[in-house]
């Protein structure tokens, strides 16, 4: 119960080895955990690679070229079509193996930044010696970086650890994407792999530093009810919006508001995962929506100042904000649209400066930023309120006549809108097809410069649009952070055994294919059958903006707890890592597994025990890949939207091959036993949310369920599948082992059907596809 | 029959709020409730029939609450009367896997609630018979023949209301008498194995599974009617110690489905060599060593304990199957068992309690100790703890009085050295006269003196 000092000298990573020989960075960890070290700790490309390839010789990685030339060095560009090879060596499969890794070193690059501003800034205004501190009911307070690193951080200070680890990771990565390193698709993926590991390491260490340094929800399931919409926003006060990621500079407005004793007297709200952080912060903050929003907000002209810190912001935010006369102000070095550095000008004169027309000034230090905006949205609100930013009706009518119905915004349109026969009745007075265009659109604007007679379409469609826009206002839960240790205690039990039949976690962006509202039907469906539904980023956004009949959303009608028909919206991008963590803390919490170092122990646990999927159906981003295939690694299969085929690759399993769908049974002497495929993929692309619906419960089925939990979970792939397919589907069988496993009102049938395609009853192996633990797991 | 709503365990747990209620059964404003599980000969019952004495669901009033009887008869070769209970709660269970039906509570408290969404898809108990008795006899094969009686008529349920209350006290006294001594034969759980590989629960007549929900008949239930499941018989074989609860057949079992993880297994003692403890473990005993007792928590109290954690921490140093002194998972039905604790001085050795565990075990704790086990309400650290125990003049109190004393070293050092360095507290208890405690304690003043490292 005493707590032990433990050091782990900290390693050259190349060399994952504890003992100290061979110590380059030098600096020594220290934390009170008691847990032995597990044999990866800081694992390095290689270290775990062995996993990867159990992993990737049974989902194999499926390519669809997004584009089948290299254009990366100067010999090229290569085609590489048709078996040809590129003037380096590579194949094509290499190619976009080499390109997702690329992306993925983006995406993690860029949550590690995220990170390391975070965790600098917080510790000089807490200190390194801060507390990391989450609660009474979590001591697990950092599931990924413990398991990966092999340390618990303690204090703001540790997370420097961490981020050089991480960092020096994401170099190695990066540098194998060079011309003429790796050279096979296989070593790619699971390179992959590797920093999108590393991903969830420095998304939670961004989340527990502003959850512990900005007094964030600590796992609270009844975290507040907050405003969503572009329709919360009272445009009677000055209005201060923050787009993007980084709340820092959000909490410095909320900070300077307070001091003024003037939050109630503006409004605050936020785009993006910021928004998120916004309320997690304050909750009387308003979140506008998700990307898909950004433009059109942008161009409603209600932001008096838009404040843009990183990640997933609209380039064109200045160009567009300059036409409604709202100032903005640049706060990450990341984003610094040519304007002048004014951190070091006296704070009065650049709000003078802003307040008369300056369109815009770079502010690198919040404190700074966060008071000149609301300043600035104090003086010059009053006057921007006579702006009319949005042509009237009878201008969208005159203008749509004006439209040559040629079609060219229709094909740029990546989800083929129907805009010219919208403009046609517009141009006879009828507004509802650009209404029904709203409902669809993602907001990119690319129809526009297609336009040949430079019609502003997204501004016809949003003042046709305009009622709709104004009763844009729900509920959406604040992100709630972590799941607590109580929490996975309860539920562990249920999940392991299958009688909870699944973990479905809603994440990713909001690129949809067929309009929203997707996501939130989806997630209905698994609440109203009782699995843990989890949310976040703009999909936990997205499940918000849907009402029923009662004028309820679903986190008005369902609990935020983790648990059984409970929605928890864990939070903003970086919370992403609770969802993995959450997987990870099973093993940990309940089943008393170390973690400590013990990467693949845990990944094959959840690999064959944890029922949990990742739905990312609007996923557009290079952070999104990284989440994916960090997810993956850990086992944890995730179906992403139409759009993400463009993603370049998914790992199919085969289900025609036996051989792919054995695992040891360490009951009995490691004996290999056949488990079905379960689950079937760990990366699939869904063309419908019907298809994905039925996929979801699919992909939920594990290896070690018991019979009750095979038998629920088979009873909601069945009735899933004849509730959208009208029919069973018609690889049943393969997930039946006993007769006890069939779902109880249909078993005398499919017993029927068992015995005519031959079925001969399986076992319940104690499973797992690690060769070293097949006799004895300790 | 089609049976107009789906059934299967996926509608476990599914809630009825009031505004989605068709009529209620049963429940808190409704006197005459009850569920009674008989077994007949099978001559006796007609297989699949299904009557209903009193109004069908047609034919009552949206919003209204009316009596309820469940009355079900079973017939098989394997069935024995002792396992009338284990069908009966299998009530709750089968109901609730019923699509648009919640089933809460047992015996004469039960309460049901139908849905208006089930009632619009033409529900009546007609079909709801056919449904458990389907699910009764899938789930237990060794059920032969079933019939059910629905009973909403008023007088009729007062009755059989009457009758099921003579059952169940009979019952209860049968399951009350049932000792370890009595029985050949315990039962073993390898459900948690799913996830703590090295678990093995050991149920016996007074000792209860870990997470409370499978008792003595309910193992000897469910090892009959699923021969392959993960419940199975174990010899107890010969008895090793008494107190403790040690027997030989325990040991083996243990040893081998443990993977030889654990070789030895007390059924009564958190110390020495406990029964392991999975990862559901409705409560906890934890021992405080200031007091020299026994605090014990539930999963469902979120403060502290005296010694300043929560259950949950406590739960993260047990668990995962493995052997751990000190602290035990436990089902809290255990509380109420004759031999709780008893190698480690049972509720004499208890010093600190939940309130509202209290409340759920008040009447196994004996009368004089009653008031003399603190609440949160008492004793928030261990300082405050004593003072409490020592003005409540509680039985642990006495072993406070124990003095190191230079004999017992010296005799301890003799012990140690007979056994060429090696100490086995067990057997230097029995050598130097004193509990195993006392032991540590001496060994700990021989490590103060410097003696022992």
């Amino acid at each position: 119960m005493n707590g032990i000092n433990f050091k782990i000298e900290e390693l050259k990573s190349a060399l994952a080895e504890i003992g100290g020989v061979d110590v380059t960075i030098g600096s020594i960890i220290e934390d009170t955990w008691e847990e032995a070290m597990g044999p990866t700790p800081m694992p390095s490309i290689d270290t775990l690679r062995t996993w990867d390839h159990i992993l990737l010789n049974r989902y194999k990685p499926f390519y669809s070229p997004f584009c089948d030339m290299c254009c990366l060095c100067t010999y090229g560009k290569c085609d590489l079509t048709a078996g040809k090879i590129g003037a380096c060596g590579i194949d094509i499969g290499a190619q976009q193996a080499r390109m997702y890794l690329l992306s993925s070193c983006i995406g993690a690059a860029t949550h590690g930044a995220h990170a390391r501003h975070m965790v600098e800034h917080l510790i000089e205004k807490l200190g390194s010696d801060h507390k990391i501190d989450l609660g009474r009911f979590i001591s697990v307070n950092a599931p990924n970086i413990m398991a990966v690193v092999g340390m618990r951080p303690e204090r703001l200070g540790d997370l420097r650890k961490v981020l050089d680890y991480a960092e020096e990771q994401i170099v190695q990565c990066l540098s194998a994407t060079h011309t003429g390193q790796e050279g096979s698709s296989i070593d790619f993926e699971s390179k992959s792999m590797h920093v999108g590991m590393i991903d969830h390491v420095v998304m939670e260490a961004a989340d527990i530093a502003q959850i512990t340094g900005c007094g964030f929800p600590k796992g609270d399931s009844d975290a507040p009810l907050v405003e969503i919409g572009m329709g919360t926003l009272d445009r009677s006060k000055p209005v201060v919006i923050c787009v993007g990621h980084n709340v820092v500079t959000g909490t410095e407005i909320v900070d300077h508001l307070m001091k003024k004793d003037m939050m109630d007297k503006v409004e605050v709200g936020g785009l993006c995962c910021t928004a998120h952080d916004l309320t997690r912060y304050e909750k009387t903050a308003k979140v506008v929506g998700h990307l898909s929003k950004q433009l059109y907000f942008i161009r409603s002209g209600v932001a008096d100042v838009i404040v843009v810190d990183e990640q997933c912001v609209r380039l064109d935010t200045l160009k567009e904000a300059t036409k409604v006369k709202t100032a903005v102000i640049a706060t990450s070095d990341k984003i610094c649209y040519g304007l002048p550095d004014r951190t070091n000008d006296p704070r009065q004169e650049i709000i003078k400066d802003l307040a008369n027309g300056v369109p815009g000034a770079l502010i690198l230090d919040p404190e700074k930023a966060g008071e000149v905006a609301v300043e600035v949205a104090l003086r010059i609100s009053e006057k921007r309120r006579k702006l009319k930013a949005l042509p009237d009706k009878k201008e969208v009518m005159k203008l749509a006549r004006d439209c040559n119905v040629c079609g060219e915004c229709k094909r740029t349109c990546p989800l083929d809108l129907p805009i010219p026969g919208a403009m046609k009745t517009a141009a006879k007075g009828d507004l509802n097809g650009l209404v029904d265009v709203y409902d669809l659109c993602l907001g990119c604007g690319v129809c526009e410069p297609a336009c040949r007679r430079d019609l502003p379409i997204l501004n016809m469609v949003q003042r046709a649009a305009e009622r709709k826009v104004k009763e844009e206002k729900y509920l959406l839960r604040s992100g709630r952070g972590p799941i607590l240790d109580t929490e996975i205690r309860n539920v562990g039990p249920p999940i392991v055994l299958g009688t909870i039949p699944g973990v479905v976690a809603y994440v990713g962006c909001a690129n949809y294919s067929k309009g929203r509202g997707a996501l939130a039907e989806m997630a209905e469906e698994f609440l109203r059958r009782r699995y843990i539904v989890v949310a976040s980023g703009c999909a936990a956004m997205d499940i918000a903006m849907r009402k029923d009949e009662d004028g309820k959303t679903l986190y008005e009608k369902y609990p935020g707890d983790f648990d059984a028909g409970c929605i928890a919206n864990v939070g903003s991008c970086v919370a992403n890592s609770h969802i993995s963590g959450a997987c990870i803390k099973i093993p940990s919490i309940f089943a008393r597994r170390n973690i400590r170092g013990n990467y693949e122990e845990i990944a094959d646990y959840i690999l064959n025990r944890i029922g949990a999927c990742g739905v990312a159906w609007g996923v557009y981003s290079q952070k999104a890949e990284a989440i994916a295939v960090g997810c993956n690694r850990w086992g944890i299969p995730v179906i992403v939207g139409p759009h993400a085929s463009k993603y370049r690759r998914l790992y199919l399993g085969r289900k025609d091959i036996e051989d792919d769908w054995y695992v040891y049974d360490v009951k009995a002497k490691g004996e290999r036993v056949f488990v079905g495929p379960a689950p079937e993929h760990l990366m699939y692309a869904s063309e419908t949310k019907e298809e994905c619906i039925v996929m979801t419960a699919r992909l939920c089925i594990r290896p070690n369920d018991t019979t009750k939990g095979r038998m629920i979970k088979l009873s909601h792939y069945l009735d899933l599948s004849e509730k959208y397919f009208g029919t069973l589907p018609d690889d049943w069988p393969v997930f039946v082992r006993t007769e006890a496993d069939l779902p109880i009102a249909k078993k005398d049938v499919l017993l029927g059907e068992l015995k005519e395609v031959g079925w001969k009853p399986g076992r319940i192996p104690d499973p797992t596809n690690l060769e070293r633990f097949k006799l004895k797991w300790r | 029959m089609e049976l107009p709503f789906e059934i299967g365990p996926q509608f476990e747990g599914e809630r009825i709020r009031k505004d989605d209620m068709y009529i209620e059964l049963g429940g808190p404003k409704v006197k005459a409730k009850a569920e009674l599980a008989k077994l007949r000969k099978a001559d006796e019952i007609e297989d699949g029939r299904v009557e209903v004495k009193g109004l069908d669901i047609g034919e009552m009033e949206e919003g209204g609450r009316y009596p309820f009887g469940i009355f079900v008869e079973v017939a098989g070769e394997k069935l024995e009367e002792d396992m009338e209970g284990v069908v009966e709660r299998r009530i709750h269970e089968y109901c609730n896997f019923i699509e648009g039906f919640m089933h809460l509570n047992q015996r004469y408290d039960i309460w049901c609630r139908l849905s208006k969404e089930a009632h619009a898809k033409g529900f009546n108990l007609k079909y709801m018979g056919q449904a458990l008795i389907k699910l009764f006899k899938s789930e237990l094969p060794i059920i032969e023949k079933m019939q059910v009686t629905f009973i909403t008529d008023e007088k009729e349920v007062v009755e059989f209301v009457g009758n099921a209350k003579k059952t169940y006290e009979a019952r209860d006294a049968r399951a009350r008498a049932l000792s370890e001594e009595e029985v050949d034969e315990f039962y073993a759980c390898l459900m948690c194995q799913s996830f703590a590989p090295t678990h093995v629960c050991i149920i016996t007549p007074e000792r209860m599974s870990l997470c409370g929900s499978i008792s003595w008949l309910e193992g000897r239930a469910a090892t009959r009617a699923d021969p392959k499941g993960t419940n199975f018989p174990v010899q107890k074989g010969e008895l090793l110690d008494a107190i403790k609860g040690e027997y030989a057949g325990v040991n083996e079992v243990v040893a081998e489905r443990s993977d030889g993880e654990t070789e030895r297994c007390y059924l009564h003692s958190m110390f020495g060599y406990p029964h392991t403890s999975c990862g559901c473990f409705e409560s906890l005993a934890f021992y405080i060593p200031e007091v020299d007792g026994i605090g014990v928590v539930h999963r469902e109290y979120p403060g502290d304990t005296p010694i300043g954690v929560p259950f949950s921490r406590l739960a993260a140093q047990t668990g995962g199957g493995r052997q751990g002194e000190g602290i035990l998972g436990m089902a809290i039905e255990y509380m109420r068992s004759r031999k709780f604790l008893q190698a480690d001085g049972g509720w004499d050795r208890i010093v600190w309690l939940p309130k509202s565990a209290k409340e759920m075990v008040g009447d196994a704790i004996p009368e004089e100790l009653r008031e003399r086990i603190a609440m949160e309400d008492d004793a928030t650290d261990i300082d405050s703890l004593k003072a409490f125990l020592e003005k409540k003049a509680h039985p642990v109190v006495q072993r406070w009085g124990f003095e190191v004393t230079e004999e017992l070293k010296n005799k301890l050092i003799a012990y140690i050295e007979k056994r060429e360095g090696e100490i086995y507290p067990e057997e230097a208890a029995k050598e130097l006269g004193i509990s195993e405690d006392q032991v540590m304690k001496v060994i700990d003043g021989l490590r103060e003196d410097g003696i022992l490292e």
